[in-house]
């Protein structure tokens, strides 16, 4: 039955195949932007930081931007990839259930000698490849940025950097399975999981900003997201939050082996 | 054994009626017609066949397996074509069979190509791309091209051209021929005229009626019209047992007939009959009766 997983897996990524230029390449690019332009900007902005309040730098992330890997972390890993590497994962995972329940392709695949349990791990192991193809083409345009621009980053902590956000975006395809037990709309499972994104980073951002708050933090994966690209993975944090995705995926797939496929 | 089982099937959907007690056995190697108009619980029984759907209660076996905990291993055995078939915009058919082949443990494509020329399906295309006949036909391909032992076809000719639906009729023939269970939902009555052993007639969420053909169209009231020398022998139709809708305009009569015309006959043979035309019914008239005699 292994070949069943493996042909799922397959047919998933053929059809998501534009996707990994399509979301790998704008982020890589826009990544590979900022590290280029770090060494003329470098001055100006150590200058400027110095001047914001220390919640704020301690909220966003931003510490003393004297290398461009510190720069790289507060401009790009801390919000803008996480964020649409966990909107990537909801809507790759989605698109193989609802989305196929919606074109009718999930009434074809359940014709055949298939589990609902292995149509949802092949969605969740096809968008864990999908997410790392993305997350490897980010970090690959953002090395060949600082090769050109010789803004020396080094490859270690930058490949940590962009590693670290796999997790966590993972949990949300975990999170987008669970979605699907409920609904069977794409529009409803990406925007309920998208709303959960947005609100667990507001929540991680209330608590770093309000230390009597700091307890919300714990109910939000971003509190164990890091900066791996100063402080290398922590790997606790990253197989904690690994295994979370894949017990949530678990949970996922027992609700919809429960719940009706709607005609 | 039947190769379909079903045992009071019902599915309720909050306060939406689904279906209701279908109590229902098809034979190995029988074409089993299920007749009904739009939403009266045909694809609801079908899906709920295939635990697409969990029923509220009742049971459904296939293959003497039941539906829900042995669903796998009952699908190996089955081809389906879905009401409204859709496989997406991008994929081609032959991708489509390709996956499936490979889902069923199958090397190549089976009789996928042949199929494919028989019924000139482009499995090149996207699907996006075709009609809505030409994906029917693709739908077609993937739930036969396995050769399974139980077919089940929901609204099956819907999109087909009339040349398309005579090679999906002949299709079925020869699927029996070969020993294969066939299961057809449809409210085209002509094409299960033509091709089913029996019918189940639903209505409402419930099983109304489950005929063999030939006694089904034999229930049926036929259209008879009929011309004599001598019209004064007309009037005795009227009251006549199985004799109903009598018209008579001088020397012509028509009137619908149930039963034998043994009766009939008899009454007209002294009067010098002309002509006489006995239309056979469609089953759409005998569909329609049932509703009748149902609402009555």
């Amino acid at each position: 039955m292994g070949s069943q997983l493996a042909a799922l897996v397959g047919a998933h990524l053929s059809d998501r195949r534009r996707s990994v230029l399509a979301w790998g390449l704008p982020l890589g690019l826009m990544s590979a932007f900022i590290v280029a332009i770090f060494p003329s900007v470098q001055g100006a902005l150590s200058q400027a930081i110095e001047k914001y309040p220390s919640g704020l730098k301690e909220a966003f992330g931003i510490g003393e931007l004297s290398n461009v890997e510190q720069y790289l972390h507060a401009e790009m890993l801390s919000l803008i990839v996480p964020l649409a590497a966990g909107y990537l994962a909801v809507r790759a995972v989605a698109s193989g259930l609802s989305g196929a329940a919606e074109s009718g392709r999930l009434d074809v695949l359940l014709s055949s000698p298939l589990s609902r349990g292995r149509l949802c791990a092949a969605g969740f192991l096809a968008t864990a490849i999908e997410l790392a193809a993305v997350l490897a083409v980010d970090a690959l345009l953002t090395g060949l940025g600082s090769v050109l621009s010789g803004a020396d980053l080094a490859a270690g902590p930058t490949l940590a950097g962009f590693a670290s956000v796999w997790p966590l975006a993972l949990l949300f395809a975990g999170l987008g399975i669970v979605a699907c037990g409920f609904s069977l709309r794409t529009s409803v499972v990406t925007g309920s999981v998208a709303g959960v994104l947005v609100a667990m980073y507001v929540i991680d951002l209330i608590g770093k900003l309000d230390p009597g708050l700091s307890g919300v933090r714990y109910v939000s994966v971003f509190k164990y997201y890091g900066n791996a690209i100063e402080d290398g993975i922590d790997p606790l944090a990253f197989c904690g939050v690994t295994a979370a995705a894949v017990v949530l995926a678990a949970i996922g797939s027992w609700l919809f082996d429960g719940r009706d496929i709607s005609a | 054994m039947p190769v379909i089982e079903t045992e009071g099937l019902t599915k309720i959907y909050g306060n939406h009626r689904g279906i209701e007690e279908v109590t229902i056995a098809v034979e190995a190697g029988e074409v089993f017609g299920f007749l009904g108009p739009n939403g009266a619980g045909k694809t609801t029984t079908i899906r709920t066949l295939l635990d697409l759907i969990h029923p509220s209660s009742g049971t459904a076996r296939i293959f003497g397996l039941d539906s829900q905990r042995e669903s796998v291993a009952i699908r190996a055995r089955l081809g389906n074509l879905p009401g409204d078939f859709g496989y997406g915009r991008e994929a081609s058919g032959r991708e489509a069979v390709r996956l499936l082949a490979r889902l069923r443990g199958i090397d190549g494509s089976g009789r996928a190509e042949a199929l494919a020329e028989r019924f000139r399906a482009d499995l090149d295309r996207p699907l996006g791309q075709l009609s809505r006949g030409n994906r029917q036909k693709v739908g077609l391909i993937l739930a036969t091209f396995h050769e399974p032992e139980l077919l089940i076809l929901d609204e099956p000719t819907g999109g087909l051209d009339p040349l398309m639906q005579e090679e999906f009729l002949a299709l079925v023939a020869e699927e029996r021929e070969r020993g294969c269970t066939v299961f057809i939902s449809s409210h085209d009555l002509d094409e299960v005229q033509r091709v089913c052993d029996r019918v189940g007639i639903v209505r409402a969420g419930k099983l109304i009626a489950v005929e063999r053909m030939a006694d089904l169209l034999g229930k049926a009231r036929r259209k008879v019209t009929v011309r004599v020398a001598d019209p004064s022998g007309l009037e005795e139709l009227r009251g006549l047992e199985g004799v109903s809708e009598l018209q008579i305009d001088g020397t012509q009569a028509t009137f619908r007939v149930v039963g034998d015309f043994d009766g009939v006959v008899r009454t007209l043979a002294p009067h010098h009959v002309l002509d006489l035309e006995a239309v056979h019914p469609s089953l759409e008239e005998v569909f329609l009766g049932y509703y009748r005699e149902e609402g009555e």
